[in-house]
């Protein structure tokens, strides 16, 4: 039962964010397409008279709206998002060609930021009070003040320019030709460090302090001084009884961490020019390019909420308590 | 332990007092008018501390009008966050049927990712200030409202509550006199979130390039630092960018620390994950 009901409600939002993106360029003052060529926006999509009578009929525009938000529907079905201004080319085509450079920065972010934090956290809490505490909380809460593009061009500024140890942007060297597949991986990798630890550092406050509270509550339970009394050692009171149950909530939080990366890609791939469906979420910022905005809006949003559908998922196997609430 | 939090609270006090005393005498500190043209990329000198932008903009007054910008929204989006966030919050708790709806409504509000949303929105209106707390306010009170709301919870289930409404203490009483009050040190808490929120989004989106361009924010300047196509090459980017980025550390900073203080002094048990921001 709960789970039909967590599926209905996750249908629910879908059809709700997919609404917001039909709706919002027909609310906005002006008709849609005099808001695909704004003259008023930095950089206005120059369009002909004849290209906004095709664009006109293309949207379907002068349908009513019943009927345009029925065959936007259809279309979203079969993965019609639309055409990208700036691109000339199919808003889904252009998505798809950056998604392989966001994955890698997501998955090497999560990769390394979830254990770390919740190494940092179980630290933590483990000698809560003390001075490896204390110093742990206030760096971290430090770190977490720097806004992510801002730590990104120190970093770019740093270890980019000044002892010029990583290259500043792109994926890969341009026009580069690799001696052997190793030169174009090891390529990749360097060029992926800056990214990565930019999104890895202004994200780990997140993980810690779930992790150090997790773990506080954890400490307190009533099995953990049975198990002192029993007389286990604290290497194994700490391992067995305190680190796994207090692992449970990171389980629906490193998926609340991924939608957090994702969005973070959007400040990060820009600082660094790198490759992805943020930096292409800039890109389209920049030029006005309506449709591609969209797109990536629908593309990200759904990724997250997906993401959250699946910890919700897991987390009821998990924790079969979870159920009886 | 309680001395440290107390040495956090008003170091963080401290750096907000400074913060708040620059940006309501802005006109008096600021040397320049932040609009006013004069030679271009001038380097740091006894007339312009900080040097001038591409435009010729003296970048300390830029800066330091910059601080009203920040510090204005967060503080209006946060205010009415709060207001709204804690009404709300107080009759979901207190009404059953009333307080069904608006969680769910909220539920849906907690489900949608901000930034992308907000980002679209704001690209799709005129950048001013008034659109851009607009944007935020959409967001701004659910979180609050499902705090409050749990309080209440268990605020109502109180003998004294009981014993009030058995003398025949109306709703409207109960609600403002015995729960309100029990409720405002978290959203005091609360008002500080939010306040860091806004902080950062509005950064981050004035970086994108969405925020004002008239009334430019700290983010703002930082949009233009990093679109100046030399910004790399020389020292440039130790005036234009490091100090406005060291604005918005410190403020976030200062709010961090307060809140920190406060809300372990407030109650040990509030464990909120808000710290981990989407930024």
């Amino acid at each position: 039962m709960h789970q039909i009901n967590k599926l209905v409600y996750y249908f629910a939002i879908l059809l709700i964010i997919l609404s917001i993106n039909f709706f919002l360029p027909r609310v906005m003052p002006g008709d849609p397409l005099s808001y695909l060529s704004d003259p008023g926006a930095d950089m206005p999509a120059r369009m002909t008279e004849e290209k906004r009578e095709l664009l006109l009929e293309y949207y379907g525009l002068d349908k009513p709206i019943s009927e345009q938000y029925i065959s936007y529907m259809v279309g979203i079905i079969h993965g019609d998002l639309g055409w990208s201004i700036y691109y000339g080319a199919p808003v889904l085509e252009v998505i798809l060609g950056r998604l392989k450079w966001t994955l890698l920065l997501v998955g090497t972010s999560t990769a390394i930021h979830v254990p770390l934090g919740i190494l940092l956290g179980a630290t933590s809490a483990w000698a809560r009070g003390k001075k490896k505490d204390t110093g742990l909380l206030i760096s971290i809460l430090s770190i977490s003040s720097f806004p992510s593009f801002f730590l990104g061009i120190l970093l770019v500024i740093f270890f980019g320019i000044k002892l010029d140890l990583f290259p500043i942007n792109g994926a890969q060297t341009a026009f580069a030709t690799y001696s052997s597949p190793f030169g174009k991986i090891f390529d990749i990798l360097h060029h992926l460090v800056l990214p990565a630890t930019t999104l890895v550092i202004s994200h780990i406050g997140g993980t810690y302090l779930l992790m150090r509270n997790s773990m506080l509550g954890v400490l307190g339970e009533d099995y953990i001084m049975t198990a002192r009394a029993k007389g286990l050692s604290e290497q194994y009171i700490l391992h067995r009884h305190a680190l796994m149950n207090a692992l449970l909530p990171i389980v629906t939080m490193t998926a609340m961490t991924v939608g957090f990366l994702i969005m973070g890609t959007i400040f990060v791939e820009t600082v660094f020019a790198y490759p992805g469906i943020g930096n292409l979420l800039y890109n389209a910022v920049l030029y006005r390019d309506y449709p591609l905005l969209q797109g990536i809006f629908l593309f990200m949003t759904i990724a997250i909420v997906g993401a959250n559908f699946i910890a919700d998922t897991i987390y009821v196997r998990l924790d079969p308590r979870v159920k009886n609430e | 332990m309680i001395e440290g939090r107390k040495i956090l609270g008003s170091v963080g006090l401290g750096i907000l007092a400074v913060f708040v005393i620059v940006a309501v005498l802005a006109p008096y500190i600021a040397p320049y008018n932040p609009h006013q043209m004069s030679r271009p990329m001038e380097h740091p000198s006894s007339r312009h501390l900080l040097g001038t932008n591409d435009i010729g903009n003296d970048i300390l007054s830029e800066i330091i009008y910059g601080t009203r910008v920040s510090l204005f929204i967060a503080f209006v989006v946060s205010a009415i966050s709060m207001l709204v966030g804690t009404s709300l919050g107080l009759i979901a708790g207190y009404f059953d049927k009333l307080g069904f709806v608006i969680m769910r409504v909220v539920d849906i509000f907690l489900t949608i990712p901000r930034l992308p949303l907000i980002i679209v929105i704001a690209a799709s209106m005129r950048p001013s200030i008034w659109n851009l707390i607009a944007i935020f306010l959409i967001f701004g009170w659910t979180m609050t409202a499902r705090i409050i709301r749990s309080e209440v919870l268990t605020l109502r289930s109180r003998y004294y509550i009981d014993a009030t409404k058995m003398i025949g203490g109306s709703d409207c009483y109960i609600l403002w006199r015995h729960i309100l009050p029990n409720v405002i040190p978290l959203v005091v808490v609360q008002f500080i979130m939010e306040a860091i929120h806004v902080i950062f989004t509005e950064a981050g989106l004035s970086f994108l390039g969405l925020g004002d361009p008239v009334a430019r924010s700290w983010g703002m300047v930082l949009h233009y630092a990093f679109e100046c196509p030399i910004i790399y090459v020389s020292d440039v980017w130790m005036w234009w960018m490091l100090p406005p980025g060291l604005c918005i550390v410190l403020t976030v900073l200062g709010l961090t620390f307060v809140g920190y203080a406060l809300e372990e002094t407030l109650d040990p048990k509030l464990k909120s994950p808000a710290y981990g921001r989407g930024l």
